[in-house]
């Protein structure tokens, strides 16, 4: 560790949400030209850890001492000023103006009351400079630039305002291999002038490659903090999940061998972002999409749902070629499909409404007839689901709104189940909800799998690739890369095929064995 | 974070169990009736009474269907003309000798009811915000109407089918208000037991989501525009026929009242949330509003600023309900 004084430090800082714990007596040091990894899973606390530190939110207590004086943020411009500076993962540029506007956007350079416009360009083709991203024109209109520049646009807004610290949530997942790379040159160059660095990523081979301190967090406290490269990366998924890693996951059964798919994708095309992609799954069989973020898995599912329009290419189900315009088509019997979609809050609940309207809402043509509800029929299936998902709810009657994450997402799923639907498409079904749901329906998408159906899932979490699907579609620029099936679905294969390539990794090495 | 964190708190208060909004506006109404009768006893007649309930009806009617419209998160600003055109075309088809009539009120309703479908399909398929497509709507059906009336109130009278409900009462019961009745029936079943009014309420919550789920979410939307045009039309039916016949501008005074009464009832502007108690309070509480505000002989720019202001101050407290979301 640093002989010198730390630079920020966090002590007995908790955070409760409703009845949920968020943080529990957390403690965090940051030295000044350091780069600190925080790892955890998903709801260990590192993004409240951040939010806390950018003044986001408040923490219920505890305090945070910077050059060792205590400091409290009310709002994220006082942390700012205090040089505590968060590039956030969900992008936060005005997609409507240009990069110099967004770069400068807090505090533009004025002249008699009026944005001195040469004055703010200057700033912000020195900022860009800084996070590596010379090449950006400062006038650029901001919807004009790919997900991966943009990401460096956001960067270099926040170097814009000469940070002491420097907060990179997640900030290389929406980046192109060639970007990450410049990112981290600039990165280590920061380190060297003195800026101290959180880094949240959950790339284990990014965190080998550029940290030189890691914490892990587990259920709101940091659990251990180690020089990097101390540990193996088997210790380091013990220390996050607390326990054996490959429990977590029920056993797959063996992959039977010539079965007709059920089905069937050949040459889907949405362009640009869907580019000819085939595959097909069969019953009892979980098929996971894996790759970088935002290579056209989202848009899959969404064109096989019926949504996109003006997608072409064939889709066979049972073998017969299908049309699917909507969802309504794409959940009528004859095709039988679900989507659980990406976001519950805006696409999968309608949170002020009670739990038995969201729970019935995709099925009421099975308890109703000429449009007329069957209350009691109603009332049974959703005793059956809520008792089958194990949903936790005061009553049918409460919004959905009010249960808690994890919850909300059985609900969305067993709005789904209610129609048995034999294709299961589920996007990104885990994020943002506890470990204990989670396993919960690991478990859940292989009964489902086991009782026959076909199930495609896409996870940005690789550990649930690993652990739930028979095979891995690995997806680059909107189309297949790879199929990895059975023992090959590693954490480095995965990684490796994500990035379009096949060398061998620095750091990324066989993590753990595919469970079996 | 875990999104569970970050949600909504969990509070199912009692406030909303109760539902705060439909409990203030009765309260109100009981309220203004003690004020009323303060100032005169006749407030509490039986009479005085049934008479609001009537001129209540043709207002509760129409407010039905904008509260549809308002459920979904939209808006209908071509009721005041629809009203109208019903009205008028009613009495018109009375013209045309006794099958004429006999279609009077049919025909009315059909014309209002292919409005309300010019809307829907607008809103619907063509993606034009409500709040344009309706105020335009309503323009063009005001211009057809003084096209074809030459812009005097039109000689033709309402049927007498249309006076027997508009006018007449049995027993004492007006029969406008026994067709509110009836209207408000067939509501609270639609909206509470049939899978158009669930997917009404999902709709006006997150339409995205009720996409998602497989409903043909545009259909739904045109249905229910068509639904608010086929009974603004039918009020002003029976408002010609309360009258003897339809005039100009007579729909003009239903619009404002009529998105009052769904708000002040509880439904959110914003859609997806509200009883229809919660209208019929409303309707009733606007009513006795401009009954008692006239009787108390305030001039009519008074009367406005005094009505504007009452709205304006229920919606704030309605605001703090709101947090779900």
């Amino acid at each position: 560790m640093d002989a010198t004084n730390p630079l920020f430090r966090m002590e007995g800082i908790s955070k409760r949400y409703g009845g949920v714990r968020a943080l529990e007596r957390a403690e965090l040091t940051v030295h000044a030209g350091r780069v600190h990894a925080i790892l955890g899973e998903n709801g260990a606390g590192k993004s409240t850890l951040i939010k806390i530190m950018a003044g986001v939110v408040a923490p219920d207590e505890g305090r945070m001492l910077l050059d060792g004086r205590e400091v409290t943020f009310p709002d994220p411009a006082a942390a700012n000023a205090a040089g505590i500076v968060c590039v956030f993962q969900e992008l936060s540029l005005i997609p409507e103006l240009s990069v110099a506007d967004n770069i400068i956007v807090s505090h533009p350079p004025t002249r008699l009351g009026m944005i001195d416009r040469r004055a703010q360009r200057g700033l912000a083709e020195e900022a860009l400079a800084r996070a590596g991203g010379g090449d950006i024109h400062p006038s650029t209109l901001i919807k004009d630039l790919s997900l991966s520049r943009r990401q460096i646009v956001e960067i270099a807004k926040a170097l814009a305002r000469k940070p002491r610290v420097l907060i990179l949530d997640e900030a290389t997942s929406a980046l192109s291999a060639s970007d990450v790379e410049s990112v981290f040159g600039v990165i280590r160059r920061l380190r060297d002038d003195g800026v101290a660095h959180l880094y949240i990523s959950h790339r284990m081979h990014e965190i080998a490659e550029l940290a030189d301190t890691c914490t892990v967090f587990r259920n709101g406290r940091n659990v251990a903090t180690y020089e990097a490269r101390t540990k193996t990366d088997e210790q380091v998924v013990e220390l996050m999940i607390g326990r054996e890693y490959h429990n977590v996951f029920p056993p797959k059964p063996p992959r039977p061998e010539g079965k007709k798919p059920m089905l069937e994708v050949k040459n889907l095309t949405w362009s640009p972002r869907l580019n000819g992609v085939s595959l097909d799954v069969s019953a009892g069989e979980i098929v996971g999409l894996g790759g970088l973020d935002g290579q056209g898995q989202r848009e899959l599912l969404l064109a096989l749902f019926g949504v996109l329009r003006g997608a072409s290419g064939d889709i066979l189900v049972d073998g017969q070629p299908v049309s699917i315009n909507s969802p309504r088509e794409a959940k009528a019997d004859r095709i039988g499909m679900a989507l659980i979609p990406e976001d519950r809050k805006t696409e999968g609940l309608m949170l002020p409404m009670a739990v038995r309207d969201n729970l019935s809402f995709a099925a009421m043509s099975l308890f109703s007839r000429g449009g007329i509800i069957d209350r009691s029929a109603e009332r049974r299936a959703i005793d059956e689901v809520i008792k089958l998902l194990a949903i936790k709810t005061d009553g049918i009657a409460v919004p959905a709104g009010s249960l808690s994450g994890g919850n909300q997402q059985k609900v969305v799923i067993a709005k789904w189940l209610m129609r048995k639907p034999r294709i299961i498409l589920l996007n990104d079904p885990t994020r943002g909800i506890d470990v204990g749901t989670k396993q919960e329906l690991y478990q859940l998408l292989r009964k489902l799998a086991d009782a026959g159906a076909a199930i495609i899932l896409y996870s940005t979490d690789y550990d649930e690739l690993i652990g739930c699907c028979d095979k891995v579609l690995v997806m680059y620029d909107g189309a297949v890369k790879r199929m990895l099936a059975g023992t090959e679905i590693t954490e480095k294969a995965l990684i490796a095929s994500a990035l379009n390539i096949d060398a061998d990794l620095k750091g990324a090495g066989a993590m753990r064995p595919a469970a079996q | 974070m875990t999104d569970q964190t970050t949600d909504v708190p969990v509070r199912l208060s009692f406030r909303q169990r109760l539902n705060v909004p439909v409990v203030t506006a009765f309260g109100c109404i009981v309220l203004l009736l003690v004020v009323g009768s303060i100032y005169s006893p006749n407030f509490l007649s039986p009479e005085y009474l049934l008479q609001q309930l009537k001129v209540g009806a043709f207002l509760g009617i129409i407010a039905t269907g904008m509260m549809v419209v308002i459920l979904l998160g939209q808006i209908d600003l071509s009721v005041p003309w629809t009203v109208t055109l019903g009205a008028m075309m009613a009495s018109a088809a009375t013209a045309y000798g006794p099958m004429g009539e006999v279609a009077a009120i049919p025909f009315g309703i059909l014309c209002g009811l292919l409005i309300g479908l010019l809307n829907g399909v607008a809103v619907a398929y063509l993606r034009i915000p409500s709040m344009i497509i309706t105020l335009a709507v309503n323009a063009v059906a005001q211009g057809l109407m003084v096209a074809y009336s030459g812009g005097f109130s039109p000689q033709d009278s309402a049927s007498p089918a249309m006076k027997f409900i508009g006018a007449q009462s049995t027993l004492g019961v007006p029969h406008a208000v026994v067709v509110w009745i009836i209207v408000g029936g067939l509501a609270v079943f639609l909206l509470t037991r049939t899978t158009f009014g669930r997917a009404i309420y999902g709709i006006g919550n997150k339409e995205s989501a009720a996409y998602l789920s497989g409903v043909p979410t545009q259909r739904v939307v045109v249905a229910a525009f068509a639904l608010c045009g086929a009974l603004a039309a039918f009020g002003g039916v029976l408002l010609a026929g309360y009258a003897g016949k339809a005039a100009q501008s007579m729909g003009d005074a239903y619009l404002l009242p009529a998105i009052a009464a769904v708000v002040l009832g509880g439904t959110s502007i914003l859609g997806g949330r509200g009883s229809y108690l919660g209208t019929i309070a409303g309707v009733i509480l606007i009513t006795l509003l401009q009954s008692i505000l006239s009787v108390m002989q305030i001039a009519e720019f008074g009367r406005q600023i005094i009505y504007g202001v009452i709205i304006v101050a229920m919606l704030l407290l309605y605001g703090r309900d709101q947090k779900l979301r």
